[in-house]
């Protein structure tokens, strides 16, 4: 049941290699559209995070990506990284404010929105992921559950149109687990979930793309 | 893993605690200007920075056994600094000693100096120590902030507060991992094994830079950090750094 509207994400024959010449994506088309849930899947060091990375121009490789029909450089990037929030693997490396408050207000301050919109969203992304008692707290007195909620919020903040979540689950217990995915259920926004946990991938996911080797060796639905 | 060992007791709630961190910081650091800026043969003056010291740890509520033994850090400064001064410094001799062939002397002069250095290094070490254990790190660094102190230095200091306990966590994961795998070896094979850990751990830390650089970017970073400034003032900031520095004008200008 895929709500397809309009193309977000073009990718043409995108080859990247690292800087020592290792191949780390080799030749990968792929389309996604507005509404769709997406999983990526793949053994590790398959590509996922360097592809990842290129969908919002922290990676750049000439005129192979399109983001809502702009190229990831230059003047487009600050309005591309609103628009594509990634989550990634490691809270410790999300969250580099003293305080949540300040995590998630660093996104809309950044976006230049004023004082008490960015207020607003905070409020409202922390509600969203049920963590408004937290806006004080430091992320070393949190668990690894708490800390991934407000770091989704730190994206959520933003409102992105295209949500990138790198091994959401990692580390979480299977109850911080439980409660992720149906937290992520209930998001209603354009998703690509990373990570190697299947079942939540089949859960969240109507689609999944797998890759390996820095290429797509199968692109297929499910659960439809 | 909890540590507190940088803002312990901050989190507690006393009189003290509520007051904004800049007007603490203000105040505190009024009260350590005013003991450098005492000469030292006003002991009298000494005695009511003290009392006034020992009523604001009263008033936090903050263990003062606490505030002792965390000022006592700056001992080994001080001794170093002013241990010889009362041998070395030329004035009215008090006492002449003989140690075997040396003989030295100890004069009124050196050893003023080396109670100079001692009385206010103690008491500006626990003024000090009183607006950290009273006010959350964060809190102190948002005051500094809104009291326009340079950015990069409170970004470092703040970036400092966020990683150093991820990085003593995997310090102390580190070393479980070797103590585990550790049965018996001699003293050189354990240097070598901790020399390699420092080099891992100093890698590890350059990549965690790299990411968290990363998430910086994916959500606009363009050089400055900006933060919103949450905090506000009240009367009774106001009424509290005017009494304390009240006070201190008052000890400065009549105690002898």
């Amino acid at each position: 049941m895929t709500n397809i509207e309009s193309k977000i994400v073009e990718i043409r024959k995108l080859t990247y290699a690292y800087p020592d010449g290792t191949m780390a994506l080799d030749g990968i088309d792929l389309d996604i559209f507005e509404g769709e849930n997406v999983g990526l899947v793949g053994p590790n060091g398959a590509g996922k995070s360097t592809l990842l990375l290129h969908l919002n121009g922290i990676l750049r490789t000439d005129s192979a990506v399109s983001i809502f029909g702009l190229t990831p450089e230059g003047s487009n990037l600050p309005l591309i990284r609103s628009m594509v929030g990634i989550v990634f693997q490691d809270p410790d490396d999300q969250l580099f404010m003293p305080t949540s408050f300040d995590d998630v207000a660093f996104g809309p301050l950044s976006m230049g929105l004023g004082a008490d919109e960015v207020r607003a969203r905070v409020e409202k992304a922390l509600l969203d992921v049920s963590m408004s008692d937290a806006s004080d707290r430091i992320a070393h007195h949190m668990s690894v559950g708490e800390k991934r909620r407000v770091s989704i919020a730190s994206v959520l903040s933003m409102n992105p149109r295209l949500l990138i979540l790198d091994e959401p689950s990692a580390n979480l217990d299977p109850d911080g687990r439980r409660s992720l995915i149906e937290l992520l259920k209930g998001m209603n926004v354009t998703k690509i979930i990373a990570g190697h946990d299947l079942e939540l991938v089949n859960e969240l996911c109507q689609r999944v793309i797998r890759i390996d080797a820095g290429k797509i060796v199968s692109d297929t639905l499910i659960n439809a | 893993m909890e540590h507190h060992f940088l803002d312990q007791y901050s989190d507690r709630d006393s009189l003290i605690h509520r007051l904004d961190p800049r007007v603490k910081a203000i105040t505190f650091f009024s009260l350590v200007l005013f003991v450098i800026l005492t000469p030292a043969a006003s002991f009298s003056a000494f005695g009511f920075y003290g009392a006034l010291l020992i009523i604001l740890i009263a008033f936090s509520k903050v263990p003062p056994i606490f505030v002792v033994r965390r000022s006592l850090v700056i001992i080994p400064f001080v001794v170093i600094v002013g241990l010889f001064m009362p041998f070395i410094k030329g004035g009215r001799s008090l006492g002449n000693y003989s140690l075997g062939a040396v003989d030295f002397s100890v004069t009124y002069e050196g050893v003023m100096l080396f109670w100079n250095i001692f009385i206010k290094a103690m008491l500006s070490c626990i003024s000090l120590t009183v607006l950290t254990s009273t006010t959350r790190f964060v809190d102190l660094l948002k005051g500094f902030e809104t009291m326009h102190l340079p950015k990069l230095l409170i970004m470092i200091l703040s970036f400092m507060y966020r990683y150093i306990y991820v990085f003593i966590g995997e310090l102390m994961s580190m070393r479980i991992a070797k103590e585990s795998r550790s049965a018996g070896g001699g003293k050189r094979f354990h240097l070598k094994a901790i020399a390699n850990m420092v080099g891992v751990f100093f890698i590890r830390a350059y990549e965690r830079g790299e990411r968290v650089y990363l998430a910086m970017c994916s959500r606009g970073f363009d050089g400055t950090v900006r933060t919103l400034n949450r905090l506000k003032l009240n009367a009774r900031d106001i009424y509290f750094s005017f009494s304390v520095i009240a006070l201190l004008i008052t000890i400065r200008c009549f105690a002898k």
